[in-house]
This record gives structure tokens, sequence and C-alpha cells, in this order.
């Protein structure tokens, strides 16, 4: 019998139109070959890349783990996700620093997320202003991603956030993960009702899709007929605008609602007794995301946890009173580095829970023949070693998942010689797939993929 | 270059000064430079009291400013009338304490672009499924996708929305989505509602676009249109987007002379939205939106509820609007003893009556340790932490904010920890003194800070009175580049009559209106605006109306 090609979105799109659909979809059987292992016609199963990021650190004393290779001991701030059934899923990577240091909040956020030195912005004010001198990582991986007609997906990327606490005066870098460039951040989502209708909510009425779609071009014509009389800056600002346009245009055709989540969220998940609901809400917007990587509506994700420099209270932590970065500035720290900073330490250590239950629901979403952690690559990080000394040495850092195969697991890497963060990044690169000879520019930058970690 | 470098080096040595201890040193004449002559830098140019020469004026490039939340907002609810538009939208982004400043850089991302979508589609619907409100905005019925009903509704639509006449082609390119879209649904009212949605994502509405023109006779820089002068008026003074009568004032060219500015001005400035638009100035200069999110220690403030936060802020909002729009000396603002109090702000402050929800106005007693926005619970409270004041904060916002004096943060790795338990019965006065000033690495800074703060003591960390903190009496005495106070009063009043105060206000207001941190080419705008703010009694409604007839409001530098 003769087989024709067909991907998941045309069958769809076939078979449902552009109307509203309830379909259990992790990869459907019939669209898989006979191990489960890649699509029918041969295409591989999509890998997906990912950042989940908290903000302020760790304590150094309880995370650095006993031991290198595979035979290493978690400290308390790792157990979390040992508990979760998760050590052969990630890989600690320690002895790294960020290169381009001067501001340790600053440069470690768009150090690890661009290889690169921030852009200052302002230099009299109370304290520095910065946004991204460069896109963040996750957007140069959906560059690669959606240049390929193969690997587009309906979503560029996915920004989500947990704790809602954002700083407001010291520019983007402070705000916002995921950057398409300077001053030009796509803010994370905070609301898991929001993000569950943007990707799962109702369709369009077919009519509508004509007339949207004569408004989208218009729209465009109207920024390309005014990009030419405004100034250099200004055109790159309207050209980001049409690219955002045209990614709406794009989706048209694709169906939104192909796919849909089992359960509707609560909206907003408001405070609680004067409490920020974070547990509940990392887990709504993790089995979100999950979903939307088991559909294929992107392969692009961030997950903003909480915020560079984040003044989130962690209020089911004892006696905890300030923001987070209040109390790893004001909590003593005692001379006995185990008994260092027990509330610092214990939010540390819930933070860590919340991403064990992330990594987890990925592990537990099927995939073809294995689950969407096994075919994703995830940096897992923060903008400082540790919060008390706002450090850039010793850079906490786990890679997770198993990039489809490419990437090791249950490793700890430890560089012997305070080499560059961005080695981790072209590692993970190199795993997902990605044909960068190097990231990072600069002082920042490294083309020495960590081989022990890659398969 | 010279010029220049000396003009940089000016800008730098002040922060610097800040933590050198000088800044107190030499009381209200810190910024002057060395020289007092000027020499010729200053020939036929402008030299400040202070004898400080400044450059002459040079304007800054146009460029497009991304309507703020509250813009976007204003400027639908205006363009469609009683719409409930959608707050699933981008956050702003502030820079230099300004979200307008921000919106001069920031663009639209992909998500901002779904969302403007999606609320453009949201108002435009709630518009056309209601035959009045269809009526009242499009005026006509149309009966074909293209008629003259139709091309109309285009073009006098779109000036409103684009602040500008359109085009032909872009009439034609608007009334072929019309026809689109009424062809897809069969209905030529649905063309019109497309057309409304389609217009509010274009970048002629989500931007203020500014380019400017060429001047007649002056080659050096170019000048602001009569219809960016309209918008650059009404988000100014309305936060939104030009009416009618501003629109046809650019139409007829009155906005191209100080006097067709100035007539366009008092005109806004007396229209009651006025007041909202900049009331919501003064809570974002006084960095209000961190004030519901703050926690505050349970146990010693059990009364602090994000609905306690509100109340302040409404209080505060209201004796802004009080003084601001009264025409009163806008410095009143820190000696006011007017204001207005709900119940909840009766209970906190402890004064007795009937109050409730609604706010009412107040007068505090001659003899009340209150008086103006610093001893709000407003501002007392956003610059509190959960458990104690801070002195430090509370100074640090009246240098660096209203007088305009930066000062650098800690430096990095510094513990700025206070320990708890010392063993004696302290004030936390007397805590800071030992911490930050007798410490040579910190009272740098701390100095000139700590101190102001102190003279707010008797208000704790939600903005209650108290006469004690640890069982020992408040000490509340200081002085402020050399005038003494002993009070909360007397510090505000130091506050009010401070040299700075004026021209630092003036500065603030020009980032926000222009949307940029200002040159140095702009410091003699600036200082023109203080003048002439100085001699009419420092009426607000002055200071708005000199900016906004300004060159710094009208005119752009070429090229750019």
């Amino acid at each position: 019998m003769k087989r024709f090609r067909l991907d998941r979105r045309t069958l769809l799109k076939g078979i449902f139109g552009a109307s509203a659909v309830s379909v259990a979809l992790p990869l459907l059987e019939c669209m898989l070959d006979a191990n489960g292992e890649a699509l029918a016609q041969g295409r591989p199963l999509p890998k997906r890349f990912g950042v989940w990021f908290w903000g302020n650190g760790v304590r150094r004393a309880h995370w650095t783990p006993n031991g290198v290779g595979a035979g290493w001991a978690p400290r308390a701030e790792m157990q979390p996700l040992i508990d979760a059934g998760l050590r052969e899923w990630f890989n600690p990577l320690t002895g790294l620093e960020i290169k381009t240091a001067t501001h340790p909040h600053h440069s470690g956020m768009t150090g690890i997320l661009t290889g690169a030195r921030y852009q200052q912005l302002g230099t009299t004010r109370d304290t520095i202003v910065t946004t991204f001198a460069r896109q963040s990582i996750d957007q140069y991986v959906a560059d690669h991603v959606m240049a390929n007609e193969a690997t587009r997906t309906p979503f560029r990327s996915l920004e989500a956030g947990v704790c809602r606490f954002h700083g407001t005066d010291e520019g983007t870098t402070f705000q916002h993960l995921s950057h398409n460039g300077p001053n030009n951040p796509n803010q994370s989502e905070y609301n898991p009702l929001t993000l569950y209708n943007r990707l799962f909510g109702m369709g369009a009425a077919p009519q509508a899709a004509v007339a949207r779609q004569s408004v989208l071009t218009a729209v465009q014509s109207e920024i390309r007929a005014l990009q030419p009389g405004v100034s250099a800056a200004d055109r790159t600002r309207l050209e980001q605008h049409f690219e955002s346009v045209r990614a709406i245009e794009l989706r048209l055709g694709a169906p939104s609602a192909a796919c849909s989540a089992p359960v509707r969220p609560l909206d907003g998940y408001p405070d609680l007794m004067g409490q920020e609901q974070i547990a509940q809400k990392n887990q709504v917007v993790s089995d979100i995301i999950a979903l939307a990587l088991a559909c294929d509506l992107t392969r692009v994700f961030s997950v903003q946890f909480s915020t560079c420099g984040a003044g989130t209270v962690f209020w089911m932590v004892p006696g905890f009173r300030s923001g987070m970065h209040q109390t790893c500035h004001d909590e003593r720290a005692s001379a006995d580095p185990a008994t260092q900073q027990p509330m610092v330490h214990a939010a540390t250590t819930f933070t860590m829970q919340q991403l064990a239950y992330f990594l987890a629901k990925l592990r537990d979403t099927p995939d073809g023949a294995n689950n969407v952690l096994h075919n994703s690559a995830i940096l897992c990080t923060t903008e400082l070693s540790e919060g008390y000394s706002h450090t850039n040495d010793e850079y906490p850092i786990l890679l997770a998942g198993r990039a489809g195969g490419a990437l090791r697991g249950g490793v700890h890497w430890r560089s012997g010689s305070r080499e560059n963060t961005s080695r981790a990044l072209i590692t993970l690169l190199r795993a997902f797939g990605h044909p960068a000879a190097s990231y990072g520019v600069a002082e920042g930058a490294s083309n020495a993929p960590i081989s022990e970690l890659l398969v | 270059m010279t010029r220049k470098l000396l003009y940089t080096t000016v800008g730098l040595t002040l922060s610097l000064l800040a933590c050198e201890g000088r800044l107190g040193a030499r009381p209200g004449d810190e910024l002057v430079p060395s020289r007092r002559d000027g020499g010729a830098l200053a020939e036929g140019g402008t030299v400040t009291e202070a004898g400080v020469a400044l450059p002459p004026f040079a304007p800054v490039a146009a460029t497009m400013h991304r309507l703020t939340r509250a813009q976007y907002t204003n400027s639908v609810r205006d363009l469609l009338g009683t719409v409930t538009v959608p707050t699933d939208l981008e956050l702003d982004t502030q820079l230099y304490g300004f979200a307008t400043v921000g919106a001069a850089s920031i663009t639209v991302s992909p998500r901002a672009a779904e969302q403007f979508e999606a609320a453009s589609y949201n108002v435009a619907t709630q518009v056309f499924a209601d035959p009045a409100k269809r009526m009242a905005l499009v005026g006509c019925a149309p009966t074909a996708a293209d008629d003259a009903c139709v091309r109309g509704f285009v073009a006098r639509f779109g000036r409103r929305a684009w602040r500008r006449p359109l085009s032909m082609v872009e009439v034609d390119r608007w009334v072929g989505v019309a026809r689109t879209a009424a062809g897809a649904y069969r209905d030529p009212n649905k063309g019109l509602e497309y057309v409304v949605a389609g217009m509010l994502q274009a970048p002629h509405f989500l931007f203020r676009v500014e380019r400017g023109e060429a001047i007649p006779g002056d080659a050096s820089r170019r000048r602001f249109t009569g219809y960016e002068m309209a918008a650059r008026l009404s988000y100014l003074y309305w936060s939104s987007t030009p009416d009618d009568a501003l629109l046809e004032s650019a139409e007829r060219g009155e906005l191209a002379t100080t006097e067709g500015i100035r007539a366009q001005a008092r005109r806004l400035y007396a229209a009651p939205r006025a007041r909202e638009a900049l009331t919501g100035f003064f809570s974002e200069f006084f960095k209000l939106d961190r004030l519901p999110p703050q926690t505050r220690d349970r146990a010693l403030y059990p009364t602090w509820s994000p609905e306690l936060a509100r109340s302040m802020l409404g209080e505060f909002e209201r004796v802004v609007s009080d003084v601001a729009f009264r025409e009163a000396d806008i410095r009143d603002l820190f000696t006011t003893r007017a204001t207005y109090l709900d119940q909840n702000l009766a209970r906190l402050y402890g004064v007795t009556g009937t109050f409730d929800e609604t706010f009412r106005r107040y007068e505090w007693p001659e003899n009340s340790p209150r008086a103006g926005v610093l001893t709000t619970a407003a501002f007392l409270a956003n610059n509190a932490h959960p458990v104690t004041t801070s002195p430090t904060h509370r100074g640090k916002f009246i240098q660096q904010y209203l007088l305009c004096r930066p000062v650098p943060p800690p430096p990095a790795g510094v513990t700025t920890d206070i320990p708890m338990g010392t063993g004696r019965t302290q004030t936390f006065r007397q805590r800071l003194e030992e911490l930050h000033l007798s410490n040579a690495s910190c009272a740098g800074c701390h100095q000139v800070m700590d101190p102001l703060g102190f003279g707010l003591e008797h208000f704790d960390a939600i903005g209650a009175y108290r006469t004690t903190d640890n069982t020992l009496p408040i000490n509340a005495d200081g002085n402020l580049d050399g005038v003494t106070f002993r009070t909360a009063r007397d510090l505000a009043q130091a506050v009010r009559n401070h040299r700075r105060l004026p021209g630092c206000l003036v500065r603030n207001v020009y980032r926000y209106a222009t949307g940029h941190v200002e040159g140095v080419g702009e410091d003699v705008v600036i200082h023109d605006v203080e003048q002439a703010f100085a001699a009419r009694g420092y009426q607000f409604s002055v200071l708005l109306e000199t900016l906004a007839t300004s060159d710094g409001f009208r005119f752009a530098a070429n090229g750019g």
C-alpha cells in the first residue's frame, strides 16, 4: 500500500477543520512507527528545549553533590529531585562561573541566558538599569525550530511564570526571562487560566479566519509602509511588531483546539488569606506545559518560577517574613555551613520541590514509546550562586531531560578550572541537535560541549 | 569637546559627592561647581542661580512611543464609548521610574500582538453587538460592504484612532478589509466591526508615531507636527487619545504656535479627567505600585492587608489631587493639613468620628504630628520593612527622588543584615547609628539617608503614630542641609522649602511627559520651566503649561 505524507497537524485539520474538539493527544499511535520511536513517515519524534528558572541562587553547602560522575550523593537542596525518582533524568553541573560578571544579578541573568553581558541603559540611578543585549537562548533555539517547515509548531515558544513578584525599576532583566533582543521581552504568563485558554481555547469560526486574515494582512501592510519613514531603532521595533503579527497569521490555519487539556484551571489562583498559592500554581502551569509539549503546540518553553532577585514571600517556611531577596541578605550566616541561613535553605528546598513536580510531570507524560522529559533538553538555573554573597562562581546548573537520547542523565560533572557557564549551554544545544559551533560572545563564548554528558 | 566633558563631569560629581559625606556639609549649594563666571561657555547662554552655565538647547531625535497599559485602556474607551477593556495586556516596562520612558523603547512582542488582537475583537464586539452603541459610533447604516457609509466611517474612525487623517491608500486598504469581512459574514456591519478591531491593531494606534516635520527657514531641527503635538498634549494631560477639538486645532495649524498650544493645554487641564491622569503621575513618581503586594509581620501588624493598602493609596491620590488642582503652591503637598480618610485609615490613624468605606475630607489639627504626603501611611508603609520601619529607604526617597541627589546602592557582597539582640534596650535609630554611621564604609552613603528617615520615626512600618520604640522615647531630631527639625512636620517643611525640590519635580515631570531622560541639551528647558514655575507661585498647572509650550516639548533633532 502506498504511504502518503501526513503529519499530525494536517490530519487534525482534515478531520476536525477549525472547530473546537477534544482529543486525547499525546502522539496518535497510528502516526508512529512500529517501535514508537519516530513518526510514521520516518521523521524523528520532536525534541523540546526549555528553561526552568528560579531567583536568588542556592545555599552552596546544601547544593554541591558529594562525588562526581555517576556515583554522587545529593545534598539537601537537590534531594527533592531524588525523592521524585528523577536521579537519572538530570545532571548537576558545578564549578562553572559567569565570565561576564560585573553586577551579580544582572550579569548572572544575562550571562546564563545569552552567554553575554547585559546591555546597560543607565548609570546614574540608585542601581543599574539593564536589558538583554541579545536574544535569550530559548529564542535562539526557537529561530532554529521555526526556520524549518518540518519542525515548525503553532506557537514559537511559551513563557510561563509562577511566583508573581517582579522588579519594577531595574530594567527588563529584572522582570522577564525570555528576550528577543534589547527591551524586547516575551513576558511570562502568570495566570494559568489565560495560559490554558491561549493554548487550548476555542477555535474561531471558519468565516472569521478569512476576516482575521484580511486584518492581519492590512496591519502588516501598515507596518511595512511605516518602516522607511522612521529611525533605524524604530524600524527594528516595527520589524518585531511585523514578526509578531506574522506569527498570529501562521497560526490561523492551525487547529488551535486539537488538543484539549483534561482540567481547566481555576482563574488566576488568587492569594488565600494573604498567601500566594505557589505550589498550586506551579502544578497547574506544569500540567499545561506538559500537555502543550506532548501535543506539539510548541517545542520551546521557559518557566520563570521566580524572577532574578525575586522578593517572593515563602510563607510556608516558618519565620519567613520578608521577600526572598531581602531574606538572603538579612538572615544571619552562622559559622557552621550545615546550619547556615535555615529560612533561605528551606525556601530553596521548596523551590526544588516545585522543579521536581515539573520534571516528574514531563517524565510521566507519554511521548511515543518514551515520555516528554526523555525528548526534552532543559536548562534549570538561577542568576547567582548564593543570595547571601551574590557571587557568580560555583554557578547552580542542572541539565535535565535526555534530549531524545543524546544527553546522559544522573551524572554530576564538575569543572576543575572554573570554566565558563556557556559550556553548559553549548552542551545543551548540541544535545538538542542545534548546529551552532559555539554559543555566547567574547568572554562569555564557548565552543566546547561537555563530552562526558553527551551520548 | 571640552564643553561636553565639563558638563559630564558635573553630573558625575553629583553622584559621587553623595557618598563622600560632603553632601550635607555644604548646605544647599552642593551643586555649585568651582567656577562661577561661566566664562565663554555661557556667552549668550543661560547661567543658573548657582552659577552653572547651561549648554544651549539641543533637542533629541523623535521616536515612536508604544501606548502604556493606562494609555491603551483610556484610548480605547475614548474611541469606542462605554466598553470594558480587557486587562489581559502586557505589563508596562518602567524605565527611570516611568512607564512612558519604557514605552519609547519597547515594541510589540508575539504575545503582546496576540493580546492586542484579542482585546480589539473583544471591544469591537461589545460595540457592534449593541445597536445603540453601534449607531453612536458609526452614525450611519451601511447597505453595501464599501458604500459611502463605510468609506466615511473608515476615514472618520481612522482619524480618531490614528490621531491624524488617513491617506487615500490607507482608506482603500481598510475599506478592503471591510469588504472581505462583510463578504465572509454577508453582513456590512461585520465589515465595520473588523475595521474597528483591525485599526486598533495597527502600529499607528499602538504606537504614537512621531517623526516631526521640517521648519520653514530653520534647518537646524524639526518640529512635531500639529497632529503629533495634539497627541503629545492629550497623553500628557489625559493619558489618552486626542479628542475632536484637539484634532481640529491641529488641523487648523494652531499647535504650531505657543498661543495655540497654551490654549489647548488650559482646556485639557480644566477637564475633570486631567485629575485622574496627573494623579497617576504622582503615584508613579512615589512608586506606589509597590505598596499593595508588600507583606507585614502578622504578629506586629495584624491590621495590614491589601485592602488597607488600597485605602492608603486612596488617601494619597486625594491629597495630591486636592493640592495640585486647587491652584495652590504644589509644594504644599508636603505641609497640607487637609486629607481624606475612610474607616480603615481613621482606625489606623486613631481619628475618632463617623467614617465608612467612602473617603471624607478631614483637617489635621494644628498640633497634629501629621501633615502632607510624607506623613501619609502610603508613603510611610511603602518605605518600610515587614518588621521595622526603614529610615534608610525613607531618607533615600527624599534625597534621590524629591531632591534629585542619586545615592548608589550598597556594594555587592556587603552584609546588610541588622542584628537583632544586642542585649541592650535600644531604639531602631540607636541601632542604625551604631551599624551604619559608626562604620566608615557604610556611613558615606547612610549619613545622607538615615538621618532624614529618623525624622519620620514617629511612624511605624504601616504608618501608625507612636511615641516610643522598643520602650524608649523616639528621637526625631535632625537637619536637612542646615535646616534643623525635631518632628516629621518640621522635616516636611524643610523638604517643602528646599531649593532643589521644584527643579527636581520639573525634571521628573519632563521625563514623564517626553518619555525620555533629558540630555544635557535639555537642562536649559528644565531650568526655564522651573523659573516660570517659581515666578508664578509653584502652581502645578504652570509647570505643565510651561513645559508643554517649551522647546523641549515641541522640537526634535534632525535625523535619528
